[in-house]
């Protein structure tokens, strides 16, 4: 490491003797910064926090940032296309979504078209052939319909799911007969509340399932949904029963950025006539986008207060050359320059600057704590958080800002001290 | 080096203020040898500390040359000045001009640390010590000047001025805040420097200080003259 200069270390020695000298003054130039420091930490706080929420939220609903997803078309030939593309590889998956019904047999579900179980209204009971005609279903029984998400690997790869309780698929196992399934908070609040047959009904099948529950995730949906093995699946459903052409959604593959999968299968589908669009996700630059302008007004704010705090820091620094005028010609007459001079004010309020960001990180540390403890249980958004590294280096800043920003004019004045001032006195 | 340390030639300060220009030194010419000791004596108002800030290089002349161990410093930029200070001035004022905030040793570690080169903790403190030790208040080091008289405080002043070497020392009206007894142990200590040939400039109202100089001046209207001995 690169030593200081003379001069650098000078200047410290002296500012840090000058500290000493004068602790209330100091302790009052840190009271008047402290505010504007700690609106600059909570601010950068807060926006941290909040944007590790967002992002958190962001990928669990659509999956990391930089996973490409690649929508295929639904076409009877779509799951077979797919499915041959990634066997084998554990660099990408397909996600594919169809509807079941889980209960009695011959009834409509509490929850047609697999609403959130406190909302209503979102689909009808009634029954539509492939050509789109549609009877009067038959009456509500205890059954639930869930959005089925069939999966041809580990999805966790590609979104971050929270566990809540049991197990997530086991993809190294031989497929059951049984499809186990991994259901969302929403689709257990369901299966919590309502006693229903282990009969699962999905369009398409060859028989109804049995299915088996093994875990449960939290996905951030808000409508019921189930994972399963799209191998266990396909014993009871055609790969080409999968895709709808009429009414299905696309299949989605999920795969790094920039890996041979895209080309492959962008390759395969256009040769077949499959329509696919590739997404990338960029969650990060989505949410900084929106974040920007929110944390630049809040930013702004926090400068204010910081910029009262520098006037302080200023007002006490003026107030400190004017009576250390014979000191500082004192200091030229033994040969210090008038640079060092002031970088002797400036190390001092450098230094006052620096105190109270460590103040007012100490104090974000321990308020976020406290905060956490207090409100965590109830504010998932501060359960278990960690003060962001980003609002110290923020502190750390602002505390240098207000210390060159309130020492300039100071320094400034501490070297246009006049020498003679010694032999005047 | 033989020839003389300090030679002004003509120098000539001219205070400009609101009203008529003064002359406060007219042509001075001084010269100051390796470890001669000099007084100047004058009334108040005869240019006597303006003559040290010529020589002290914190004023510079209007007119005339001021040459230093033979190279001349009439018109330095200030930052080669402030060197200069540093390393060949040593000064001692009326008010020991003290940092009350530091001990005896801190005091004279001011001079060490300046930016004008850098010294290491440990070499910094046996400089302080020695130099303390000098003018004999070594034991005083760790106090404060709130507990140390007139006196020793005057010789923490001296200590700090000696603490670096210097060829010149400038003392103005070192013993002026001082009793006689005390003021007669701070000339010795300033002439003790003089015999490890350190030149002495001694600005004083007080004869009896001045007759123990090696050369006295005297400072009319800002006109220097040689007071012969009687």
């Amino acid at each position: 490491m690169r030593r200081l200069s003379g001069s650098y270390r000078s200047a410290l020695i002296i500012g840090i003797q000058g500290i000493r000298a004068r602790k209330l003054r100091t302790l009052l130039s840190m009271v008047s910064l402290f505010l504007g420091v700690l609106a600059v930490v909570v601010v950068q706080a807060g926006a941290s926090i909040a944007e590790r929420a967002l992002m958190s939220d962001l990928e669990l609903r659509s999956g990391y940032d930089g996973t490409l997803m690649i929508d295929v078309m639904p076409h009877e030939k779509s799951p077979q296309i797919v499915t041959e593309t990634l066997d084998g590889r554990t660099d990408a998956l397909a996600v594919i979504s169809l509807q079941a019904i889980i209960g009695e047999p011959g009834v409509s579900p509490i929850n047609p078209g697999g609403s959130p179980f406190d909302q209503t209204g979102w689909g009808s009971t009634e029954v539509c052939d492939d050509a789109g005609n549609c009877v009067p279903g038959p009456p509500t029984g205890e059954a639930i319909e869930v959005a089925l998400t069939a999966v041809t690997g580990d999805l966790l790869k590609f979104r971050p799911l929270r566990h809540v309780s049991g197990n997530w698929l086991d993809f190294s196992t031989v497929p059951s007969l049984s499809p186990r399934l991994v259901i969302n908070k929403e689709a257990a609040k369901g299966f919590e509340s309502h006693q229903v047959p282990a009969e699962m009904r999905v369009r398409g099948a060859t028989a109804n399932m049995t299915p088996q529950i093994v875990g449960v995730i939290d996905d951030g949906d808000v409508q019921p949904r189930a994972y399963v093995r799209q191998d266990e699946l396909t014993n009871w459903v055609p790969a080409g029963k999968l895709s709808d052409p009429n009414m299905g959604m696309p299949i989605q593959v999920l795969t790094g950025q920039g890996g041979p999968v895209e080309q492959i299968l962008t390759t395969k589908l256009r040769a077949a006539g499959i329509e696919s669009y590739a997404n990338l996700i960029e969650s990060r630059k989505q949410m900084e986008d929106q974040l920007k302008l929110m944390r630049l007004v809040f930013l702004s704010m926090a400068g204010l207060v910081l910029l009262i705090g520098v006037a302080g820091i200023l007002n006490v620094g003026l107030a400190t050359v004017g009576e250390r005028v014979e000191e500082f010609a004192l200091r030229r007459a033994v040969g210090t320059p008038r640079m060092l001079l002031a970088g002797i004010v400036l190390a001092e309020t450098l230094l006052t600057g620096l105190l109270t960001a460590g103040a007012a990180i100490g104090a974000g540390v321990a308020g976020l704590k406290v905060l956490s403890m207090l409100l965590g249980s109830s504010e998932p958004l501060l359960r278990d958080v960690q003060f962001p590294w980003e609002a110290g280096v923020a502190g750390i800043i602002a505390g240098i800002i207000a210390g060159v920003l309130g020492g300039f004019i100071p320094a400034l004045r501490a070297a246009g001290i006049p020498i003679a001032t010694v032999m005047r006195a | 080096m033989t020839g003389p340390l300090i030679q002004l030639t003509g120098v000539t300060k001219i205070l400009k203020g609101q009203e008529e220009p003064r002359t406060i030194l007219d042509g001075v010419d001084l010269t100051v040898d390796p470890g001669q000791s000099v007084a100047i004596v004058g009334r108040s108002g005869s240019g006597k500390s303006t003559l040290l800030s010529i020589l002290g290089l914190f004023d510079r002349p209007d007119q005339g040359s001021y040459v230093l161990a033979g190279q001349d410093i009439s018109r330095l930029p200030e930052r080669k000045a402030a060197k200069l200070r540093s390393s060949h001035f040593g000064f001692v004022f009326q008010r020991f001009f003290l940092l009350k905030h530091l001990t005896a040793a801190q005091n004279v570690a001011m001079a060490l640390v300046n930016g004008q080169g850098w010294l290491p903790r440990r070499q910094r403190r046996t400089r302080v010590l020695e130099a303390l030790d000098q003018v004999g208040i070594a034991h005083l080091a760790k106090n404060r000047p709130a507990r140390m008289s007139g006196g020793e405080q005057q010789r923490v002043a001296i200590a700090r001025a000696l603490v670096r070497d210097p060829r010149v020392l400038l003392a103005d009206e070192p013993t002026g805040a001082l009793d006689t007894e005390t003021g007669t142990a701070v000339i010795d200590a300033l002439l003790s420097a003089t015999t490890r040939g350190c030149s002495l400039v001694l600005v004083t109202h007080d004869r009896d200080h001045a007759a123990r100089m090696g050369r006295t001046m005297n400072l009319v209207d800002g006109v220097l003259t040689e007071r012969v001995p009687a």
